[in-house]
């Protein structure tokens, strides 16, 4: 599995701890690692993801459908699931400020095996460490 | 005309460094079960 998430593109590092069930990876700072190839990538060398979890940073946006979005890349951005935290981030919407974030990208639905890479991930806000 | 470019330079960082310090820092992946 470390080898098959190391060949993905954007991938810096990976740590798999066997004994947590816990796959760390770090991404190279070019800004190509994509989540839902990583997600494709653990199911394809064997294993069920039951948890993706996320450190990103950004700026606070909105999407053409008006949901707060978290802007990571020019051209990548995850929508928030909105909770009290991403309430919190909605007065920096267009403006310059970057935030850190820690969030759930993904969590397995009850009774499914396999993640759905057609729908798009959303970020739910857990923790937000930094506002700068 | 070296100051010119430097300031040139500088200004160009200033505009394109919020954006580029944007990025996923890091990933975790709990996992279980073979599929």
């Amino acid at each position: 599995m470390k080898q098959h998430l190391g060949r993905q593109s954007g991938v810096q590092n990976v740590e798999v701890s066997l004994i947590d069930g816990k796959v760390e990876v770090t991404p190279k700072e070019d800004g190509q690692i994509d989540p839902v190839q990583l997600l494709k990538a653990t199911y394809d060398s064997g294993v069920t993801a039951a948890e993706m979890n996320m450190t990103a940073r950004g700026k606070i946006v909105k999407d053409s459908s008006g949901s707060l979005a978290l802007q990571v890349e020019p051209n990548r951005s995850f929508v928030l699931t909105p909770n009290e935290l991403s309430k919190g981030l909605e007065a920096l919407v267009d403006t310059p400020t970057m935030v850190t974030v820690r969030g759930q990208l993904y969590k397995k639905p009850a009774g499914k095996k396999k993640a759905d890479a057609s729908v798009p991930l959303k970020l739910l806000i857990l923790e937000v460490p930094k506002k700068e | 005309m070296n100051t010119k470019k430097l300031a040139l330079l500088a200004l160009l960082v200033s505009i394109v460094s919020p954006v580029s310090q944007a990025q996923i820092k890091h990933i975790e992946v709990r996992v279980e079960g073979m599929t």
